[in-house]
């Protein structure tokens, strides 16, 4: 009898096509997952930032200052006020969900001022919602401290005579000049977006790969693919997913990024060299993933709990530094922590990926390392096959 | 009733031996929530890599300094000599931000001459930015204060009127609900809560057409005697059991042993958990007696549910996002829970408070399960009739 020949890596990428083709799963996490998640996830950030965040406010006062302090923190971008006659209606609308916090302006608060006497105003912020009420307290801090400014000056000028230019310079010896570098407007949809689009990316990638390899185990045809042996295999398999991933990141980087308006300050050849390594990094990862379940639901099952803990430990939401021991060992061996650091240097901060080798050495160990451990799983799960 | 609660059994004997269902609800909350919240262990940052850029060099930019170092967010790491190193540092990721004293920065002002400081910091990683930017912003607002309270007591002004004067509008601030900005206060209950969610529909989903898959279909039928009502109320009851040990994992372990979440408001938590639970196990019903399929039941599960963390508004509040994607939040049940979730258990306000919130949680087992149950009702019949013909046609 004819012996069938070893399938070649173009075989090996053609059956993989097919197989796509055929299971409806892989079709939707693979080809309509992507491109959906990162519009849909997208379009969320579109705005960028919040603004007009509702400030509940009881003005005991009723005077020129407290009227003037308003019309600054309702003239902010930020915060919009919604006034109340008393504290306990203000406090209702706090807890009713209608405003994010609320501010007292005391009876006597000009008084004060005019006698040389510190006013007290207060501010309370719901911080159970961190964006919001952190929003919240910038805002109104800058305020009254602008408007201190503006009280000393008034005193400067006509207590002490001073000239308004004189009065300036004493108004504040020091001020600060404060420079968000990479993300001037500190938006939270600038800061967000890059990583997330990376990170649907990525997940879509482990998720149809795992997925794909799980199948092979579940339906029996894992001896058709690791025919040729574990490295054929591996490269045969991955290089469907790399071309279809290295597609998406080309999609993601201009079509995404311009409809989101985001900045792509770096080298885009480099960038491309930086998303080839990462893509090839999470190939054999995925690969391996997938060869430890031996059902394509169960590994559909898990994949979808790994999205958040990988996010949450890569340093791009809190940072690394802040995480426990342990769990920065486990971060560095997950490929999206070297990768996001180095992605976001690039595309936000218009880096080099030559500036920092250690990562980019750290990318180039876990591609090893996880194609040693991909290869060392099929070679054996090859020799119980063929056994 | 006898059937009932024999489905109830028959359900909880399936959860402990299928991989399916065991590992989805009894071994992943475990591991996930200790997971989530050991990674804020430290609550908030601390001590973020920062840089010095002095070309002052005087006994006042050294205060301001020592100020600095004393400021736990910080981490003063390094030195730097210009603005590029500040940024080739900062891109590199060695520092999340620094400070500029500039030359002449002590004589300005001893000479009344205003002079500016630098803050830079990396906004493109938020969260720390916004850390460093509040610990070093203080240090210099509060030196500048120092400053012209200095000057003004110099020229024979009161120590209280010169205050007064310095600071004139002293806002007193309280951060109610989470006075530190406590990150694993914040987060965790948060990320628990929407993986429960996530826990709750992907495993309730392969509830019935999971029978399938292990050929028990007919068994089923024979013991829920023809209805569809008692399979799905017997393996509601039987996912809620369930997810009440999850609730005394949430409850009664994590949150003591990590000491986070709110004791006194425990009982209500227990009561809007429950309501969570039934509507995610009336979607997953939903989904299981749509879909004979369980990949694709799989993959509709989880399209749904993965968004619903970011899109109910917890980080990124519902009002900033574009209308259609508010519209999308509602459709998931997360987002009136949230909502619910904030004033009664963050907030610790009665149920009063959430009323709307709880309606429209509500909405979800109303709908969900009476549609569950008529196309399951359907399916069951149909199962029935391929038994009946299973035999003739061999």
């Amino acid at each position: 009898m004819k012996q069938q020949p070893n399938p070649s890596l173009i075989n090996l990428l053609l059956r993989e096509a097919g197989l796509v083709v055929k299971d409806h799963s892989l079709l939707l996490t693979l080809l309509i997952a992507p491109l959906l998640y990162a519009f849909f996830y997208g379009s969320i950030y579109i705005n960028k930032e919040e603004e007009n965040v509702k400030l509940a406010i009881v003005d005991d006062d009723q005077t020129r200052l407290s009227r003037l302090l308003q019309q600054n923190i309702d003239n902010s971008p930020m915060v919009e006020l919604i006034h109340f006659s008393n504290l306990e209606d203000a406090k209702e609308q706090m807890y009713e969900g209608n405003c994010q916090g609320y501010m007292y302006i005391p009876r006597g608060t000009q008084t004060n001022l005019l006698s040389l006497k510190q006013s007290n105003v207060v501010l309370a912020v719901n911080a159970a919602r961190f964006l919001p009420s952190s929003d919240i307290l910038a805002s109104v801090q800058a305020i009254c401290l602008t408007v201190g400014a503006g009280v000393r000056l008034q005193f400067f000028e006509k207590s002490e005579g001073m000239t308004s230019a004189i009065a300036m310079q004493n108004v504040m010896p020091v001020s600060l000049d404060y420079r968000p570098l990479f993300n001037e407007r500190s938006s939270y949809g600038a800061f967000l977006l890059p990583g997330l689009l990376a990170l649907i990316l990525q997940q879509t990638l482990l998720i149809g790969l795992s997925e794909s390899v799980a199948s092979e185990r579940q339906h029996a045809t894992i001896a058709g693919w690791l025919k040729g042996g574990a490295s054929m295999a591996i490269w045969g398999k991955g290089l469907f997913y790399l071309i279809l991933f290295s597609a998406y990141a080309f999609f993601f980087l201009n079509v995404n990024y311009s409809l989101l308006n985001l900045p792509m300050r770096g080298n885009g050849f480099e960038l491309s060299l930086l998303l080839l390594l990462f893509l090839l990094t999470l190939i054999p990862m995925g690969q391996f993933i997938g060869s430890l379940f031996k059902s394509q639901l169960l590994c559909l099952q898990m994949m979808a709990f790994s999205t958040y803990p990988i996010f949450l430990i890569t340093g791009y939401s809190w940072p690394f530094e802040s995480l426990p021991l342990p769990m920065q060992w486990l971060s560095m061996l997950l490929p999206t922590t070297p990768f996001i650091q180095l992605y976001t240097a690039v595309v936000q901060s218009g880096a080099s990926i030559w500036e920092n080798p250690k990562l980019l050495l750290h990318l180039i160990l876990l591609w090893a390392f996880y194609s040693s451990i991909c290869y060392a799983r099929l070679y054996s799960l090859r020799k119980r096959t063929l056994a | 009733m006898r059937s009932t609660c024999q489905i109830i059994i028959r359900e909880w004997n399936r959860i402990l031996h299928l991989k399916v269902f065991y590992l989805v609800m009894l071994v992943v909350p475990a591991l996930l929530f200790s997971f989530y919240a050991y990674i804020y262990q430290e609550k908030e940052a601390k001590h973020l890599p920062f840089a010095i850029w002095d070309d002052d060099q005087s006994p006042v930019s050294r205060q301001l300094i020592f100020l600095l170092e004393q400021r736990d967010a910080l981490k003063i790491s390094k030195r730097l000599y210009s603005e590029a190193e500040v940024k080739r540092a900062i891109q590199t990721g060695e520092i999340m931000g620094a400070v500029h004293f500039p030359t002449g920065m002590q004589n300005d002002i001893y000479s009344r001459h205003p002079t500016t400081v630098t803050l830079y910091t990396n906004a493109a990683a938020l969260v720390p930015a916004k850390m460093v930017y509040k610990a070093a912003a203080q240090v210099i607002i509060t030196g500048s204060t120092g400053i012209v309270l200095k000057k003004l007591v110099k020229t024979g002004m009161e120590p209280d009127r010169a205050m007064a004067l310095a600071n004139p509008i002293k806002l007193d601030t309280y951060q109610l609900y989470n006075a530190t900005y406590n990150y694993q206060e914040y987060l965790v209950p948060g990320l628990i809560t929407v993986g429960m969610q996530m826990i709750l529909i992907i495993s309730s989903m392969l509830a019935l057409n999971y029978e399938y898959k292990t050929n028990t279909m007919s068994q089923l039928y024979e013991l829920a005697k023809g209805s569809a009502f008692r399979v799905i109320a017997g393996k509601t009851i039987a996912h809620l059991v369930v997810s009440w040990f999850n609730f005394i994992l949430i409850a009664f372990i994590l949150f003591p042993f990590f000491d986070i979440g709110v004791t006194a408001a425990t009982g209500k938590f227990f009561a809007l958990y429950t309501l969570l639970s039934i509507a995610c196990i009336g979607i997953g019903m939903f989904i299981s007696a749509l879909f004979k399929d369980v990949m694709l039941s799989g993959d509709v599960a989880l399209f749904y549910t993965s968004p619903a963390f970011v899109f109910s508004g917890f980080t990124f509040p519902r009002w900033a996002m574009p209308w259609y994607d508010q519209y999308y939040a509602t459709i998931m049940p997360y987002t009136p829970f949230l909502d619910t979730f904030f004033k009664i258990y963050y907030m610790n306000l009665p149920f009063y408070y959430a009323q709307a919130d709880l309606y429209k949680l509500l909405l979800f087992p109303f709908v969900m399960f009476p549609t569950a149950l008529i196309l399951f009702q359907r399916q069951f019949n149909n199962s029935k009739n391929e038994a009946a013909a299973e035999p003739v046609l061999n």
